[in-house]
């Protein structure tokens, strides 16, 4: 399935079961470790992402009119199509590459954590404890796609929760099934237009700001925000230095009209 | 099952009760959801609102172990509604057959059927018999109209199961049952299929068999056994749990369920006599009168030459039962509590966790001179001495620890609940000393050989003369490796003469000698065939000279569209994927619903090798091949029992021919509200405060000190006592801790707040649990009374993780009793209380 097209995923939040296979796949394809963790109450276990966690379902319980609702949701980096973390990294060490995945190469890394900063998902993870940390986050199973294989939560699920194809054909399907079930789905796809529109993409029963989503993520792209004021950062140098250049000459002729007299 | 996994998605309607699919068996909520996307409904019926329940249209909450009184409500429901499927009913159950006027049921007996003897605690089942015209067979009322036929009976029985009666047991809303009851009997008609799936919700009750049976009745009313998206379902636990019973792994079956004798069956002709059903229908198979072929032709397969006609092929060296015994779990570790034995071999299992009572098994365990731990891992059971509450310095017993490798670690058959037999392949060799099971048997087996030799023993025949084919054999007489195929072939079956159809003319030759048997069809009972597991013939075969392990097949072909998937493996028995198929058709032949039609009778048939015309049956492979029953020489189609239909009236259980709501041994309530009895009338009780039993199997019913329902359950993230799984980190990780899931309502009158620790405890136990308050338990309305239940699941054990931060078993908490048929024990529904620490 590899082509040059950038890939996406389609997460039916209707169709999780919550059987975690997914975040057991992840730990396994990328050679994860363990965090000690206790019972909260919740399932949800780890309770956030870490840098030994790249997927955890989180698990929300409502009630759906007067009858028990629970709700599982897929959680990890959205792989967003303009992403911030790439955007502010000074080393290029996170890239958007043209399969989609927002891929992380350690050795360009510098540890300056300012993609930690810049995610408004609150995504990439740091790994404090080690000598040589790398930054942590969802790989979108980077060289999986690019080989033509499906990422390993996506070929675990047995309920097909989530939907793999180019993202045209993704964000085409979303509005299919919520086209063709009305009522069914919340009239609203999480990450079409978030943070400027992401790879992975959500559709719902029950309305997202009930699952803990952030529905203050602005639709816009978020190196644009910076953009008007980064790309005059070239001129301001230049006027600074024509400005400190003129005021130098002009002192130094005052020093030396001021000697001559 | 009577199905299989993969068919669940040709289902109009499925009934998850009595399991947790989505939690439990994960991959099948595939075939669940592809159901759902063709417009299936899934209705949930539990005590709480599961990861399954999520995926449901309906979700009917339900008190544990009320089963009976909902699925009788239920079958009130399709009688009075007129929803059951008549044809389907008249020609295939025994719902015509006439009773035995002397019969009462429940609801003439306050609770009880007639015969009952309270001092036995024992039915006399002369009433539930049927009434026999001169021929020897049933007397049958095709109009269903007559008051002793058992439609009518089974109409009187459940007269009392009203919605108002059912929900006051239940506790689940009136509109619900009705809503429930409506939703799976619109699957009565001809072009609609219903399927059940259950687990462990329905068998471990005191009335666990019953449960099964009330749901087997609702299945064979509606027409729903036999076709495609149908049948009774049992989601099997383990991987392998099917072969394994299949293979005679419970006390009181050989394997292809051929009973164990009692030591009053003195001889092969004896115990052939008694288990072998008479018919005196032509139209009936009665496929169990074949039971000769099959039990001589396993003596064969495990004495080989040394079972001869003149010494009756070795019955004398079958292990046998001493009369009335029972070996089964409860019986086996109350005689090693009470030191009637020095010895046990935990193989395979943690019964310091698993056990209902686990805190007796601690103890009886305390009581051996020896134990053999075989598995992966040291756990409760090996390590019992150095658990809590143990003195080790008291302790005399001397524990050997035999390291199994894995499943992925050996080469072999899994039997899913399917009844698929998927053969596997060495994925890594055996890691540091651990070995498969098959070698610790082999070692074991020449070890106990050769001291027999060496020293004599009593009674040594039945290990002395045993077949072990089982590879090369070295100088010492050991064979130095198992060849797993090998076994395999001897469980199939083989030809030990050149075998042929007497009844043919002229004589046919089935098959050749020293060849793998075709199928059990081909087995005889004078000694020419041999064959490890009837049911299994067929599964490593030889055609035309070519041996073909079936078991191995990977092809991916599904020319019905139904999901049978033919060659992909094999099931039994003989590949037949549906069983009862013959029910899928009408008594011409032909689909009750052609567009899932699982056989149908082809009347133009030809042979593809001989090109004569050959009338046969398309699809699946047909429960016989004899024609539609309403040909001449045409036959009823449920094979397996004596007179040829399904039963509705059933009186082969030791607690009545029909089910009947009982409570559990503890319950919230001081009556039964349907009758007079209580509790099974016919229950083993192991305690009588003052007269029998040990203070260990003390129960409390209807007790204020212990006022909640308790059941137990399991998680997807663990697997049984997690043994294995909690010791995968990644696992773990994600579920960490015991718990006890409890209503917001309950927390709140006991003031525990959600993610605090708690202690639950019953009249036998206490454990720590995290508390998960959550809005999926609710409290019951239940005979007029608030009750609250709640849940634990048994995953986990004090040795692993080391630190305890994990807790300990839920199974501290249940009680000793089992099923009245079957003892299996009552850990689904027994009573707690839960309080803060």
């Amino acid at each position: 399935m590899a082509n040059d097209k950038p890939k996406g995923v389609l997460v039916d939040l209707t169709r999780c079961i919550g059987c975690r296979g997914c975040q057991v796949a992840c730990k396994q394809w990328n050679e994860r470790s363990v965090k000690k963790t206790v019972l909260t109450g919740n399932f949800t276990n780890p309770p956030e992402l870490n840098s030994e966690c790249y997927t955890n379902i989180k698990y929300i319980e409502q009630e759906k009119n007067g009858e028990p609702a629970w709700n599982f949701i897929k959680n990890q980096c959205l792989h967003c199509k303009n992403p911030a973390c790439a955007s502010v990294c000074p080393v290029e060490a996170l890239k958007k590459t043209k399969d989609g995945p927002v891929t992380y190469t350690f050795e360009r890394c510098i540890g300056c954590r300012y993609c930690m900063l810049a995610c408004p998902f609150y995504v990439p993870k740091y790994e404090w404890e080690k000598a040589v940390p790398w930054v942590r986050k969802c790989t979108f199973c980077s060289e999986r796609v690019a080989n033509g294989l499906v990422p390993a939560c996506i070929k675990v699920c047995p309920t097909q929760t989530m939907y793999y194809a180019d993202y045209d054909e993704v964000r085409a399907e979303a509005e299919k099934r919520m086209a063709d079930s009305p009522g069914k789905y919340v009239n609203h796809i999480y990450g079409k237009d978030e943070a400027g529109g992401t790879s992975w993409i959500y559709i719902s029963g029950v309305p997202f700001e009930t699952l803990g989503f952030n529905m203050a993520i602005p639709a816009q792209v978020f190196p644009d925000l910076t953009w008007s004021y980064i790309n005059k950062i070239p001129s301001v140098i230049g006027v600074v230095l024509v400005a400190g250049a003129v005021s130098w000459a002009i002192t130094r002729r005052n020093k030396n009209t001021d000697k001559e007299e | 099952m009577t199905n299989n996994w993969i068919d669940i998605k040709n289902a109009d309607v499925i009934l998850v009760m009595g399991a947790n699919p989505a939690e439990n068996h994960p991959i099948s909520m595939k075939w669940v959801m592809r159901a759902k996307d063709k417009g299936a409904k899934l209705i949930v019926v539990d005590p709480r609102f599961t990861r399954t329940a999520t995926k449901a249209d309906i979700y009917a909450p339900m008190r544990s172990g009320t089963d009976i009184a909902f699925l009788g409500g239920m079958i009130k429901y399709i009688i009075d509604k007129n929803l059951y499927f008549r044809e389907y009913v008249a020609n295939y159950t025994n719902a015509s057959f006439l009773v035995n006027p002397e019969f009462k049921d429940a609801s003439q007996l306050d609770g009880l059927f007639s015969g009952y003897d309270p001092q036995t605690r024992k039915y006399d089942k002369k009433t539930w018999a049927f009434q026999m015209d001169e021929k020897e067979i049933p007397k049958k009322d095709m109009t269903l109209k007559s008051p002793n036929c058992v439609f009518q009976l089974l109409r009187k029985q459940y007269a009392r199961y009203t919605p108002e009666k059912v929900s006051s047991i239940t506790g689940t809303p009136v509109e619900k049952l009705i809503e429930v009851y409506k939703t799976f009997g619109s699957t009565g008609k001809p072009d609609r299929s219903g399927t059940e799936l259950y687990a462990m919700g329905w068998t471990q009750h005191t009335i666990g068999t019953q449960n099964i049976r009330a749901m087997s009745i609702i299945q064979l009313l509606l027409g729903n056994i036999g076709i495609a998206g149908g049948g009774i379902n049992a989601l099997r636990g383990e991987s392998n749990v099917q072969g394994s019973t299949d293979n005679g792994l419970l006390f009181n079956s050989l394997p292809g369920y051929l009973a164990v004798p009692s030591a009053s069956i003195k001889d092969l002709k004896a115990y052939i006599e008694k288990f072998t059903p008479k018919t005196k229908d032509p139209k009936s198979v009665n496929w169990w009168g074949n039971r000769s072929k099959y039990i001589t032709s396993y003596l064969k397969a495990i004495y080989g030459k040394n079972a001869t006609p003149e010494n009756d092929f070795g019955y004398a060296w079958l292990p046998k039962l001493d009369e009335g015994m029972n070996a089964s779990w409860l019986m086996l570790f109350d005689q090693m509590f009470k030191e009637k034995f020095e010895g046990f071999f935990a193989w395979g299992q943690n019964p310091a966790c698993s056990s209902a009572n686990a805190g007796k098994v601690r103890k009886a365990l305390s009581k051996l001179k020896w134990m053999v731990n075989v598995n992966l891992f040291d756990n409760e059971t090996g390590s019992f001495w150095k658990g809590p509450g143990m003195k080790p310095a008291e302790i005399q017993t001397e524990v050997f620890m035999l390291p199994a490798c894995s499943s992925v670690e050996k080469e072999g058959s899994l039997t899913n609940s399917s009844r698929l037999a998927q053969w596997r392949y060495v994925a890594i060799k055996p890691i540091g000393e651990s070995k498969p099971d098959s070698e610790i048997m082999n070692e074991l087996y020449f070890r106990v050989k050769k001291l027999y030799k060496e020293k004599g023993g009593k009674f040594t025949e039945p290990i002395m003369n045993l077949t072990w084919d089982y590879g090369e054999m070295g100088a010492d007489g050991k064979v130095k490796e198992v060849n797993i195929h090998n076994v395999a072939k001897e469980i199939n079956g083989y030809y030990l003469e050149d075998v042929f159809d007497k009844k043919a003319t002229p004589p046919k030759q089935l098959g050749k000698k020293g060849e793998l048997c075709a199928s059990f069809v081909h087995l005889q009972d004078d000694g020419t065939t041999s064959c490890g597991n009837w049911i299994f013939s067929q599964s490593y075969t030889q055609k035309e000279g070519k041996v073909i392990n079936m078991m191995a097949r990977r092809k991916k072909t599904d020319p019905t569209g139904l999901g049978l998937y033919p060659e992909w493996a094999w099931c039994w028995p003989v590949n037949r994927r549906i069983l009862y198929n013959r029910a899928s058709v009408d008594p011409k032949g032909n689909p009750w619903d052609p567009k899932r039609a699982v056989i149908k009778w082809n009347p133009n048939k030809v042979d593809p090798k001989t090109k004569e015309p050959a009338p046969g049956w398309d699809g699946d492979v047909p429960d016989g091949p004899a024609p539609p029953m309403s040909d001449e020489k045409g036959k009823y189609p449920f094979i397996m029992m004596s007179t040829g239909v399904g039963g509705i009236f059933g009186p082969g259980l030791a607690d009545g021919p029909f089910p009947e709501h009982y409570e559990a041994l503890e319950c919230p309530l001081q009556e039964n509200p349907m009758s007079k009895q209580r509790i099974n009338p016919t229950v083993k009780i192991f305690y009588e405060q003052g007269k029998k039993g040990v203070v260990e199997d003390v129960f409390a019913s209807c007790d204020v000190r212990f006022p909640f329902v308790g059941t137990t359950y399991r998680v997807t993230e663990h697997w049984q006592t997690g043994v294995m799984t909690r010791h995968v980190p990644w696992l773990l990780e994600m579920m960490p801790q015991q718990f006890v899931e409890m209503s917001e309502e309950l927390a709140k009158e006991k003031g525990i707040k959600n993610g605090q620790k708690v202690k639950v405890s019953s009249a036998r136990g206490e454990v720590w649990a995290i508390a998960v308050v959550t809005k999926r338990f609710k409290p019951f309305k239940v005979a007029g009374s608030t009750v609250h239940q709640v849940g634990l699941p048994w995953c986990f054990g004090w040795q692993h993780p080391e630190d305890g931060s994990g807790g300990d078993s839920s199974n501290l908490l249940t009680p000793t009793i089992g099923d009245a048929n079957t003892m299996i024990p009552e850990t689904k529904a027994f009573m707690v209380n839960v309080e803060k620490i």
